[in-house]
């Protein structure tokens, strides 16, 4: 009967193309990538094939934390290469996630400026391949603005009303609350932590947006008068409009450090290993900063840097030792911390 | 009933009109010089050859398209025949499996992702094509289910009545009669799910392998570099085939009844 | 045939109807709500994960005010959101069940199409139009109607609107496949019989197209609620849903036994929403969607 055909051919058709797409065939030399779409950029990816005939799957993820999700139930199998941010990496570490990198492989790793290793997610320097460092700051659009900015304090000033945009990050929003009253990023004191909502929902009638993507953009079209940025976005703010004003918080600046690692069970580890010597390659690290504008952790690379994007990024070396990361806290701390950016969300309307 | 006023097709092409607003900027702003998709430089056609350079945007369009099409079939297949079923059923925990069989949009995506992923390991079924297709097929079903159920309700089941009187068998009676009368259902349902799957994140990221890829996870985990107008090009360029697809087969379908 | 025999054979192949449904049904939706409902009763694990010890604190945190107060929020939009989605879409559905054959087929893809479009990318289609010094603003002033640019999106009407947009199209199909079949006759009877149009339409149209307006609210309704990307790029961020708070616990504090348990609170609530709605109408002979 035609339908008996018809139910025949489906089922074979949906079968094989099932069994297409799943099937790998021979061992393909090949790397799997995790991370955050484009963020390793298309000509690096590019060079490294070219150059070693090893193909790149780039999967992504949106979050850290659902990256460690999918890495534990791989039990750190499936991904090769994983780049993400200094928090999800040392609970990773904990976790037993990680896989020491063999230094003989990657000759190139001494291209790495020291100033930018050391950190609490991988105090000895086993495992970690630092790859896009920065310090967020205020930037705000002088022609608009009346007070004067000096710090997290001044996001505060009654002028500002309706015209701040900050990420949507609950612990860098509670945390600039915090250094307000003079504490740390990652105190565990509850009371502390409460006092610091409390100043919280006195900055509601200020935020216009919590931003998701590029709150930069918000700045540079007008519907934002001030703004807190990554450093990326800060220099791509500055090229869009250059008399934008930055300012370095008083009270106390931030850090963070996006890095590659090697998961434990990684199918693939000899060919990470030979991506990671390729991107410490001098040229390629200016490649990479010129396109993610973070700072560049590569010493090598300083030479190949052009020199307007030098100018761009306005942080120094010297900033770093200043930065505090923002760090993984107790679980009461972190969910108080929930709490009360609920409490201040539920204010801004 | 004879409505001569042109009230309904004023409505109609109004709410079409602001349907298609966000559509068109987005056409325009496909040949946005900048790379801030939200801000105009100028013209420029560079986005469409940067999709056709990207070999990993293309690839993930195919994943997607073929999960698309594998998901809306297979939840159009299972979705039908199970309202279907239901509706002539009558002992009486039918209700609880309804209920039950529509569940998946009644959880957050979020938790049905984890729950998912964690289940797929349980069952060792290797995570890539096969683990998207059951999952983007489990929040499908409902949709065809649903809109197959309301439609099949009130059907004159005398029609089938009549056409076993005449000697048709079950079966057939459900190919030449029931089907044509709740194709626009099936076909409705089959669309939206289709437009899910092609939008679905969260129980992508969670349910897929190292080496596949969809669309919509390229294009929402590229918010932390921001999107470039590429992704406006990509989406005419899909567009611009829908509609090819839709003028082929009306041809084929014209030349056939000639 | 005898009469045993041919209800033996229907009964068997009933079976294989329903049997894929079923079995679907079970593996890949009991199975996980089982887990799902399990988590929501162990507690958050220090750093990661949980650790499996029986506890009822992620439900009685729920009942703070806080995490209350995102709850009828989220109930306040959601129903608000099906509402306006039900008064713009039935009409909508209505007349284009009324086109010609060939009309309705360009109609039912045209009001799908836009949404093969990636979601994200629409919305930003709409911030582009709305945003302060955009499209609307520049076409505004340029014709002298506003002189300073309007602050449109980052609001609650603006989450309303973008919620709207986004569920029309199912709530649009949902009453076209069902008033499609509608049989124009009743209405013509009922005209001969003395009664007004709006009497007709009440009595006649709003019944047989109620399986249509339930499976439409529905499709509306429970997504509504877990939608939150739609509040966090035109709502700047500042609205939280249920959805958000959920994606919060999940990822940000990690705390997934709460977020489990937020997941399954929300079930029941939008079941019982479901239900109560389908006592109002009473939808008897309407058997499914409970």
């Amino acid at each position: 009967m035609k339908i008996k055909k018809i139910i025949a051919a489906f089922l074979v058709i949906v079968l094989s193309t099932s069994m297409m797409v799943g099937c790998s065939g021979e061992k393909k030399k090949e790397v799997n990538l995790y991370t955050w779409a484009d963020y390793v950029p298309a000509d690096v990816i590019e060079g490294f094939e070219k150059e070693t005939g090893i193909k790149v799957n780039y999967s992504n993820f949106e979050t850290n934390e659902e990256m460690l999700a999918k890495l534990e139930n791989s039990k750190g199998g499936d991904y090769d290469l994983v780049l993400a941010s200094d928090y999800i990496i040392k609970i990773a570490g904990e976790e037993g996630l990680l896989s020491e990198l063999d230094k003989s492989k990657i000759p190139n790793y001494s291209n790495i400026d020291s100033i930018y290793q050391g950190f609490f997610y991988d105090s000895e320097n086993k495992y970690t391949v630092p790859y896009a460092p920065g310090i967020p700051l205020i930037v705000y659009n002088p022609e608009e603005v009346t007070c004067e900015i000096t710090g997290y304090e001044s996001l505060w000033d009654p002028s500002l009303a309706d015209s701040v945009g900050i990420m949507d990050t609950e612990r860098v929003i509670n945390g600039i609350a915090l250094k307000t009253l003079g504490e740390s990023f990652n105190t565990e004191d509850l009371d502390a932590i409460q006092k610091a909502g409390d100043k919280l929902l006195e900055l509601a009638p200020n935020i216009r947006i919590l931003s998701q993507d590029q709150t930069q953009d918000y700045l540079v079209s007008g519907e934002i008068s001030v703004a807190f940025l990554f450093t990326s976005q800060v220099a791509l703010a500055l090229q869009a409009n250059p008399n934008l004003k930055v300012v370095y918080p008083k009270e106390g600046l931030g850090f963070g450090v996006d890095a590659l690692f090697i998961p434990s069970k990684a199918p693939n580890s000899e060919n990470a290993q030979a991506f990671l010597n390729y991107i410490l390659k001098g040229e390629v690290g200016a490649k990479i900063s010129t396109q993610t504008y973070y700072l560049c952790p590569n010493k090598a690379s300083y030479e190949f840097l052009p020199e307007e994007f030098q100018k761009s990024l306005v942080i120094s070396a010297e900033d770093i030792p200043e930065g505090e990361f923002i760090q993984d806290v107790s679980a009461e701390a972190t969910q108080l911390h929930n709490k009360i950016y609920t409490e201040f969300k539920a204010k801004l309307n | 009933m004879k409505n001569k006023t042109r009230l309904p097709h004023l409505y109609l092409a109004l709410l079409m009109i602001i349907m298609y607003l966000p559509i068109v900027v987005v056409i325009i702003y496909s040949f946005n010089v900048s790379k801030q998709s939200t801000i105009w430089g100028g013209w420029t056609i560079n986005w469409y050859k940067e999709v056709f350079r990207d070999s990993s945007l293309i690839e993930a369009l195919k994943n997607s398209l073929v999960l698309g099409l594998l998901s809306c079939s297979i939840a159009g297949l299972i979705g039908t025949i199970g309202a279907v079923g239901m509706v002539k059923a009558t002992y009486k925990s039918k209700g609880l499996v309804e209920y039950i069989s529509t569940l998946p949009i009644m959880i957050p995506e979020i938790i049905l992702g984890m729950v998912f992923m964690v289940f797929f390991s349980l069952l060792r079924l290797p995570f890539g094509m096969i683990t998207l297709v059951i999952g983007h097929a489990s929040f499908c079903i409902p949709y065809v289910f649903m809109m197959v159920k309301a439609r099949l309700v009130g059907i004159d089941k005398s029609y089938i009545e009549a056409a076993k009187d005449l000697g048709a068998t079950e079966v057939r009676a459900f190919l030449d009669i029931t089907l044509p009368l709740i194709s626009p259902a099936i076909v409705s349902g089959m669309l939206l799910a289709f437009a899910m799957s092609l939008d679905d994140v969260v129980i992508s990221i969670f349910v897929t392998g190292a080496k596949t890829n969809t669309l919509p996870i390229k294009i929402y985990t590229q918010l932390k570099t921001g999107i470039t107008p590429k992704i406006n090009a990509l989406s005419t360029l899909m567009l611009l085939g829908t509609l090819i697809l839709v003028i082929l087969s009306n041809v084929i379908g014209k030349r056939k009844r000639v | 045939m005898e009469k045993k025999e041919k209800k033996k054979k229907s009964k068997s192949k009933l079976w294989m109807t329903v049997a894929p449904l079923y079995i679907f049904t079970i593996l890949f939706v009991v199975g996980p709500l089982i887990y799902m409902l399990n988590l929501s009763f162990m507690t958050r694990a220090e750093v990661w994960g949980v650790v499996k010890k029986f506890t009822f604190d992620n439900y009685l945190k729920i009942f703070e005010p806080v995490y209350l107060d995102t709850f009828i929020e989220s109930l306040k939009l959601s129903l608000a959101t099906t509402l306006i989605t039900l008064v713009v879409g039935y009409p909508f559905g209505y007349f284009m069940a009324k086109l010609s054959a060939k009309w309705k087929k360009i109609m039912m893809l045209l009001v799908v199409v836009p949404f093969w479009t990636n979601a994200l990318i629409r919305m930003y289609g709409w911030i582009i139009i709305f945003r302060s010094n955009g499209l609307l603003d520049k076409a505004l002033i340029g014709i002298g109607m506003t002189e300073k640019p309007l602050k449109l999106l980052y609001s609650y009407p603006a989450v309303l609107v973008g919620m709207v947009y986004s569920l029309l199209p199912f709530m649009i199909l949902a009453i076209y496949s069902v008033a499609e079949k509608m049989d124009w006759s009743y209405i013509e009877a009922a005209r001969d019989l003395g009664a007004s149009r709006l009497q007709a339409f009440l009595t006649i149209t709003v019944k047989l197209t109620l399986p249509g307006i339930l499976s439409g609210v529905v499709l509306v309704f429970i997504p509504s609620m877990g939608l939150f990307f739609i509040s966090d790029i035109l709502g700047g961020g500042k609205i939280m849903l249920v959805g958000n708070l959920i994606r919060d616990q999940l990822f940000t504090t990690r705390d997934w036994p709460f977020a489990a348990a937020l997941s399954v609170v929300l079930m029941i609530l939008t079941s019982l929403i479901i239900m109560l709605y389908r006592k109002i109408t009473h939808v008897r002979d309407l058997e499914g969607i409970l």
